[in-house]
């Protein structure tokens, strides 16, 4: 789930850090910039691991701030396909479901990675939202939000940020994770324990 | 008088390498160790930690699963231990971070694991069990069936 990523970047330290021991004040303008962001093709950042080096500091003609170049590691959130990972349930519709893992919500899982045979059960009054039934043996086994559920990545894409969005659309998702239950321990903890 | 005008500062941030991908893969053990020796674990304000609000999420997830119980003896006695087995290293990672105890939480995780195993699944389980620490979730459901069996046996 999470890979070591070494990153070179050149950034700029304002004026008014310059009190600070200079790896504080750079580590701080890191994480400023790239916590909890998404890198295309190399997963959502989620912590500075450790700072390899720090070269440079030389101050430009007409700016009050140094320039550094940083090589550092970062702790990058980025699933291979085919890792099982354990996810909760945000919201269940027509088109399959979503699942969230608390710092990332954009896990998809379309309903035909569900398990055969399945039904959707709409809920009353809102014919689009509902809950999906994996039938087996006779017997039904709803996907409710009670436990975790367990899915296997499928695929992982970094869509290009769009040029112009409508008013409604959803929010811009810059990493989508497709997962899928149609295996045997796949789906909610309780089916199999 | 007249004011001069300044020009803004240039933009000097926007150059950024990627000079290694991947420079290691990380188990959910290390990244929930290295969170909790920055702190994360014994501050109850979440405020005085240096660690950011989207590390926290990480830190809460992680807590949840089997990782928040396991030691660094018993992840590198795990690896010694599974390559009799011969699984891909993607394998080894998923039963590390997942930690199945049962033979039907092993096959999405090992492929074609009838094929390559047959019956050596269950001594996998069975190590699995041994070596890597139960998680708590685990541990509540055992002990509530113990409880359970107590009570029939003083009725």
């Amino acid at each position: 789930m999470f890979y070591l990523s070494k990153i070179e970047h050149t950034l700029r330290l304002p004026p008014h850090l310059l009190n600070l021991p200079i790896n504080q004040a750079i580590k701080g303008e890191l994480e400023g910039l790239f916590l909890d962001k998404v890198i295309a093709d190399l997963g959502l950042c989620i912590s500075i691991y450790d700072i390899h080096s720090i070269d440079g500091g030389f101050i430009t003609p007409g700016d009050g701030a140094s320039t550094y170049t940083v090589m550092f590691r970062m702790i990058m959130f980025r699933p291979f396909v085919g890792e099982v990972i354990a996810a909760k349930l945000k919201e269940s519709d027509r088109e399959g479901l979503k699942l969230s893992l608390g710092f990332f919500d954009d896990i998809h899982v379309p309903e035909h990675l569900l398990p055969m045979p399945k039904q959707f059960e709409p809920e009353s009054g809102n014919s689009n939202q509902g809950r999906w039934i994996w039938e087996f043996n006779g017997d039904n086994y709803p996907i409710d939000a009670v436990d975790e559920i367990r899915f296997r990545v499928h695929h992982v894409t970094y869509p290009s940020l769009p040029v112009e969005q409508e008013k409604a659309s959803k929010p811009f998702a810059p990493m989508i994770v497709t997962g899928s239950l149609d295996a045997d321990g796949l789906g909610p903890i309780s089916w199999w324990v | 008088m007249k004011t001069i005008p300044c020009n803004p500062a240039p933009k000097r941030d926007k150059k950024m390498q990627k000079v290694k991908a991947n420079d290691g893969v990380l188990t959910n053990f290390e990244v929930l160790n290295f969170l909790r020796s920055r702190g994360a674990g014994k501050d109850l304000t979440r405020v005085i930690a240096p660690i950011a609000p989207s590390e926290f999420k990480v830190y809460d997830y992680l807590e949840q699963t089997a990782a928040c119980s396991q030691t660094r003896g018993s992840i590198i006695s795990f690896v010694g231990k599974s390559k009799q087995y011969k699984l891909a290293e993607a394998e080894i990672l998923n039963l590390i971070n997942i930690r199945p105890s049962s033979v039907v939480e092993i096959d999405p995780i090992v492929e074609e694991c009838d094929k390559r195993m047959g019956e050596g699944v269950e001594e996998l389980v069975e190590m699995v069990l041994q070596v890597l620490p139960t998680p708590p979730s685990q541990m509540q459901s055992d002990d509530q069936v113990e409880f359970n069996k107590d009570d029939v046996r003083e009725g």
